[in-house]
């Protein structure tokens, strides 16, 4: 019995090694060899070239500006869907009534195509036929642009502020101008994740106890403030170290938008890592180079889960 | 008692969660709304939410030598119809039926004996296959989608059915969910069924399955959310077949040749491609936000 037991157990998980080995392990090795490498698909042999397609990324401007943008995208996009994601999360949660109307609309993002979306935005930022810009040039010479330029306040001048100057030179082209087509595609980023950071936080606050926000009170916190430093955060600990390396590992792939809106432009301010795996790689064909960038963008991905396990573990202790 | 909320804050943060909502869906009150107007309203941004409806001239079915009064259509007909008609969308639709659904089955059928295997059964590795599941966790599949890639150019998968499904017939984290839930079945369960003299596939089949049903809900609804929205990995295995584009796709070709008159049907196609997953979430939020909420949970 016990035998055969034994025998069920490599059956039942056979299936699962080998496709592991094939399809999630064997391509880690594929694309650290093809690194090395000067391969295209097509050719029957190539040439090994050592480091030479690491030592370009370091070097060629196209490749610094993707880190740079990838790192940029991320550094915004991740504090930006936490707060937001955090301080919806809290309003709800201590909401007497409603909360869960709010928790489904925050939630809706989530769950639509992004590519889909993306496209929609694009449309809604029109230059010409957008509802954003149209609204906002409505507004010239009428109650907002005097309210958001601050014309009402003593001794400002309202006619050199963003939107006066808007005004008279016109609105921003939010996905042609250099100057905005980055914060526009991060916006976008945040707008589609930030909720489900909330369901995260949501969950993570419902768990916390609720003596001892009691305790906290006898301990003299009474404000709101003090309750959310002394019990709220560090309860939310856990969940705050899963929500920031899944939203950065998320962030490093962001793709639909760029690719949808941008195509990495203008002058590749928005070439991220994945746009640039795709384009360089597959369109281009130059898979020695798009292998350096996947080994590039994996040792990310890894170094920031060990570090979350890491602090995990570390934190075990508090739940 | 704590939280005494006035009703002056109360209402504060309604207002600041209001704000938040319109943002949030500004875009698809967009969506929705120009895939009912006709592409003057559009353009002038007139109409309120559903336009007018006046009756519009197809120029499409003029051109096909039809006199214009009997190409006259409502603009909420005309969008949606062109969306069906100027690109195979029913077929992008199907298409996007059966990959997601194909996927979640083979990561079910891989993933529960699996699962089953690691949380109950004893045999030599089983730690090390455990290990390794965890280490593939680590892996997300997008980031080794190149290496995937050349491996089915070079056994000319590529642009086949086959390939938008193979490279996610692995779900470790399907694995991962499933024998957390699996190691919370009693072991007298299964003791009481073995000793019944049933083998161990049905011991999957009637006995861990059933008790299993709402972490698999919680494993099929993060499946296919991400399968159905994915754009990446079919822009890349599918380049020239039209015929096996899925719904991102297929929209993302509308775009291609966006002119003035085509954003209505652009919008109805977007609309009918995000409507399902919204609609499924609509009827069983629940069910979704804690099946989505599990994947962070250790």
């Amino acid at each position: 019995m016990a035998a055969r037991k034994n025998f069920m157990g490599y059956v039942f998980t056979a299936p699962a090694i080998i496709l592991m080995l094939v399809i999630l392990l064997a391509p880690v090795f594929i694309a650290a060899t093809l690194s090395f490498t000067d391969y295209s698909l097509g050719n029957s042999s190539f040439n090994w070239v050592g480091l030479e397609n690491y030592l370009k990324m370091f070097s060629r401007s196209t490749y610094v500006k993707m880190i740079t943008a990838s790192v940029t995208y991320v550094f915004i996009v991740v504090p930006g869907s936490i707060v937001l994601g955090l301080g919806a999360a809290l309003l709800i949660h201590s909401l007497r009534r409603f909360g869960d109307i709010y928790k489904t609309i925050y939630f809706l993002p989530v769950m639509a195509s992004l590519l889909a979306m993306a496209i929609v935005w694009e449309f809604t930022l029109h230059p010409t036929i957008g509802i954003i810009n149209k609204t906002l040039a409505s507004g010239c010479g009428n109650f907002p642009e005097i309210f958001f330029s601050l014309g009402w306040l003593p001794f400002v001048d309202g006619s050199s502020s963003w939107y006066s100057t808007c005004c008279r030179e016109g609105f921003p082209l939010w996905f042609g101008d250099k100057a905005y087509t980055m914060a526009t595609i991060c916006f976008i980023g945040i707008w589609q994740s930030f909720g489900f950071n909330m369901v995260l936080y949501l969950a993570g606050l419902t768990s916390i106890p609720r003596e001892l926000y009691q305790a906290a009170e006898m301990d003299g916190a009474v404000k709101g403030w003090d309750r959310f430093k002394l019990v709220t955060w560090p309860m939310l600990g856990p969940t705050t170290v899963f929500v920031v390396t899944i939203s950065t590992i998320r962030s490093f792939q962001v793709f639909d938008t760029v690719e949808a809106i941008t195509r990495g432009g203008p002058v590749k301010s928005t070439y991220v890592m994945m746009y640039a795996i795709y384009e360089k790689a597959i369109k281009h064909n130059m898979v020695g180079m798009g292998s350096a960038i996947v080994v590039v963008f994996l040792a990310f991905v890894l170094l920031l889960t060990f570090t979350q396990r890491y602090l995990v573990e570390r934190r075990v202790h508090y739940s | 008692m704590i939280g005494h909320a006035t009703s002056f804050s109360e209402y504060m943060k309604h207002i600041v969660l209001i704000f938040g909502s319109l943002i949030v869906i500004l875009p698809f009150y967009v969506m929705v709304s120009y895939s009912l107007k006709s592409p003057h309203e559009i353009a002038t941004n007139s109409g309120g939410f559903i336009g007018a409806q006046q009756p519009m001239v197809d120029e499409y079915c003029v051109k096909l030598g039809n006199p214009p009064e009997e190409c006259m259509q409502k603009p909420l007909v005309y969008n949606y119809t062109q969306a069906f008609k100027k690109a195979p969308l029913l077929r992008y639709l199907v298409n996007g039926l059966v990959v997601t659904a194909s996927i979640f089955f083979i990561q079910a059928l891989i993933a529960v004996p699996c699962a089953y295997a690691l949380a109950k059964l004893r045999f030599w590795g089983r730690d090390f296959v455990f290990s390794m599941v965890m280490f593939c966790l680590l892996i997300p599949v997008h980031t080794i989608a190149l290496p995937i890639y050349i491996m089915l150019a070079k056994v000319s998968l590529t642009n086949t059915y086959a390939a938008l499904i193979i490279p996610w017939t692995i779900s470790v984290l399907g694995i991962f969910l499933m024998r957390q839930f699996f190691m919370t079945v009693p072991d007298d369960l299964i003791d009481a069924a073995r000793m019944d003299g049933m083998n161990e596939f049905s011991i999957i089949w009637r006995v861990m399955l059933p008790t299993a049903i709402p972490a698999l809900l919680a494993f099929a609804i993060i499946s296919v959310v991400a399968h159905w929205n994915d754009y990446f990995w079919p822009r890349v295995v599918i380049t020239g077949d039209r015929s096996l584009y899925t719904p991102p796709l297929g929209l993302r070709e509308f775009k291609g040749d966006a002119d003035g008159s085509i954003w209505g049907p652009m919008m109805a196609t977007a609309t009918v491609i995000v409507t399902p997953l919204i609609a499924a979430f609509l009827l069983a939020q629940k069910r979704f936000v804690e099946g989505i909420t599990m994947t962070g949970m250790k």
